[in-house]
């Protein structure tokens, strides 16, 4: 269907840390396709049941943990074939790279809100003191340029409010659905 | 034929009542701001919908859906143009002519071609739903557990193929991992629970709904998080409203990127982004003006957005009638059908025949929504655009806690959210396409059940999967389609017609 011309945005050669990274990530799908081909072998046969064998509750995960090996070895193999020169200091680089630190803080974030604060709160206050953090630490400290806090200040507090209020009766009221 | 007018008659009738009319305008309006925010899409945004429909008539709950969803994939044109962003990846190919329009000074015309565009690529996909549904309805009849089975790997294989152009192994990975999140829980032929680790909560297996939430939601708002910038909106005073010889004097790149959407929507798990592109590539092969691509030319404005917009309705096509997802959005909208108790499949036209058309009409019905809004709501639309990230997407955080939370009410849920939103992040960041991780969960258990129910049928004896001729024609596409994917493979088939083309034209 597609040709040469056809306009996808594609590098003729790949970047040296997506080859890095390709190999690490196939290593970790041989890994998890050989536990999950271990764990359909020796799952329950039912054979107390007579079950017609091939009909085995085994059969079909096994496959696929056998197709995600094969997968994960192309992968990797793939991986150490293709030059890449200073792939592993691209790869470091980007892990530890600004993106990557807001990519965390949001994770952070998020983990803090939903393991932490949502069950112990109620969920208007929880919500409420996430989205204030939020826009709080991407407006004023990990934005760039960084907005000054005193500007910022209102419009997470306005939001955080209004979040949490609206969120809350919309749901429970409008919609009948319960919140965490 | 007489039965299908009377019955799309009826879908309209049914639609045309004072509540429904409002669910179009709200559910089309909030697609289009929440395809035109960039890092809301419309899998995202239906994901996320299914919660507040929950408790909705299930007819008017799929026509808010619909509509979201038909309206988010045009909303995007508006972020492409304007941005250079595009609002959902469907846009993606409207950028490169939308934008350079803009430059220009023609944000205006780009804007309203892009909404003629898509209103007519939808009414191209609308009118082949309606054909083309009920007769493979009627031959999906015919298939059994062998075909069906085929049917779901041909479904991951191809849409691995399809969304990962550059690697389809990383397509075939992502699907791959989608049918075994799949295989968690209780499978269906002997009630054996596999893979749950005592905890009771996997017993029933992994949701869909919270398990896209997290994979195009949670995982969007850290990738859009993760930029730094912001870019400039860019736009112009000039006139919306296309010019009728403007909209005409492309009806053949209209027509054949309608078509080439629908036939994208069609196939499993290949959605609008895929089908924008095909249709653009389509454009710029056989167009006049082929040196203007990339550069703002209208023909291919039109082709992308033409050819994104009838995958939504193309993609119905096997979601209504074999259960098989033909989008990303599609899938969502197949977990809130079973959510409110439509089955779709082969059996739906003898069952609820009704349901097909009422879903025609709903196209319908969205188009014109989103056509009006687009033409005439051009600077409301604007200041949505404007909105900072920091502060939109801590709220939509918010809203994928609750929409994952509030179908089975269990906070287990809500940890599949972050595990799905996590992961998907990272697979993402390594260019693993979501469409076949997100088609192998919903079809795995197809794909579990079918060959081994076909395996008890014959006792054992697998060639039925191999003779049966439906079944013959869908595992030869799918060798030829693996086939095709490596690379040595692929570049010996290629040599080979190219070389016969070159004898060809040199006896001539």
């Amino acid at each position: 269907m597609t040709t040469d011309e056809t306009p996808i945005p594609s590098e003729d050669s790949p970047q040296p840390a997506m080859v890095r990274a390709d190999l690490l990530t196939g290593l970790m799908l041989i890994v998890l396709g050989l536990a999950i081909v271990y764990a359909s072998w020796t799952m329950d046969r039912l054979e107390v049941r007579r079950i017609q064998p091939l009909t085995a509750p085994g059969l079909v995960p096994g496959i696929l943990a056998a197709a995600l090996t094969l997968c994960g070895t192309i992968l990797s193999f793939r991986s150490i074939r293709t030059p890449a020169p200073g792939g592993w200091r691209d790869l470091s680089a980007a892990v530890t790279s600004g993106a990557a630190g807001r990519a965390l803080a949001v994770v952070v974030l998020a983990l803090i809100y939903t393991l932490g604060l949502v069950g112990t709160l109620p969920f208007w206050a929880a919500t409420g003191i996430f989205v204030f953090a939020f826009i709080m630490i991407f407006e004023c400290w990990l934005a760039t340029p960084r907005r000054p806090v005193m500007s910022s200040l209102p419009w997470a507090l306005g939001l955080a409010v209004v979040t949490a209020i609206v969120i809350t009766l919309v749901f429970e009221r409008a919609f009948l659905v319960r919140l965490p | 034929m007489i039965d299908g007018l009377l019955m799309l008659g009826g879908g309209l009738a049914h639609f045309m009542t004072p509540l429904s009319l409002f669910n179009i305008a709200w559910a089309t309006l909030l697609g289009i701001v929440i395809g035109a925010l960039p890092g809301l899409t419309a899998t995202m945004g239906v994901a996320l919908l299914v919660t507040l429909t929950y408790k909705m008539a299930p007819d008017q709950a799929i026509l808010c859906l619909m509509c979201l969803y038909s309206g988010a994939i045009y909303g995007g044109s508006r972020t492409a143009i304007l941005l250079s962003i595009p609002g959902t990846p469907a846009s993606a190919a409207t950028t490169l002519d939308g934008h350079p329009l803009a430059l220009q000074g023609k944000a205006g015309t780009a804007m309203g071609l892009a909404t003629t565009s898509s209103a007519l690529g939808t009414m191209v996909g609308i009118i082949a739903l309606a054909l083309i549904a009920p007769l493979l309805a009627e031959a999906a009849l015919k298939f059994g557990s062998y075909e069906f089975f085929w049917l779901a790997l041909f479904g991951v294989i191809i849409s691995g193929q399809l969304t990962a152009i550059d690697d389809p192994l990383k397509g075939y990975i992502a699907g791959i991992l989608g049918l075994l999140v799949a295989m968690v829980g209780m499978e269906t032929l002997h009630a054996y629970q596999r893979f749950t680790f005592g905890i009771p909560a996997l017993g029933g297996g992994v949701d869909l709904i919270p398990a896209m939430v997290g994979a195009f939601g949670f995982a969007e708002i850290l990738g859009v998080m993760k930029r730094k910038a912001q870019a400039r909106i860019v736009t112009s005073g000039d006139r919306v409203i296309p010019r009728f010889r403007d909209v005409f004097a492309y009806k053949w790149t209209t027509l054949r990127s309608g078509l080439i959407g629908t036939f994208v929507g069609i196939v499993p798990g290949v959605g609008e982004d895929v089908g924008a592109w095909a249709s653009y590539a389509a454009a710029k092969r056989t167009s006049k003006e082929a040196h203007l691509f990339g550069k703002g030319s209208q023909e291919g404005l039109i082709a992308a957005e033409t050819g994104n917009s009838a995958v939504v309705p193309g993609a119905m096509i096997p979601t209504l009638t074999l259960a098989l997802p033909g989008s990303a959005s599609a899938a969502v909208l197949i977990a809130a059908m079973y959510i409110h108790g439509i089955r779709p499949g082969p059996l739906l036209m003898t069952e609820n025949p009704e349901f097909l058309y009422q879903i025609v009409a709903i196209l319908v019905f969205s188009t014109i929504a989103f056509t009006i809004f687009g033409l005439f709501l051009t600077k409301p639309l604007m200041t949505v655009l404007q909105v900072p990230r920091e502060r939109l997407m801590a709220v939509v955080y918010v809203l994928c806690v609750v929409g994952s939370f509030a179908i089975t009410q269990r906070l287990f849920d809500v940890y599949v959210m972050l595990f799905f939103g996590i992961v998907g992040f990272l697979l993402r960041e390594m260019k693993y396409p979501m469409a076949p991780l997100v088609l192998g969960i919903i079809l795995g258990d197809l794909l579990d059940l079918n060959l081994r129910r076909g395996l008890a049928l014959t006792n054992g004896d697998p060639t039925p999967f191999f003779t049966r001729p439906i079944s013959a024609v869908i595992w030869l596409i799918i060798v030829l389609t693996i086939l095709m994917s490596i690379p040595p493979v692929n570049r010996f088939v290629r040599d080979l017609f190219t070389r016969n083309r070159g004898h060809a034209s040199a006896k001539g």
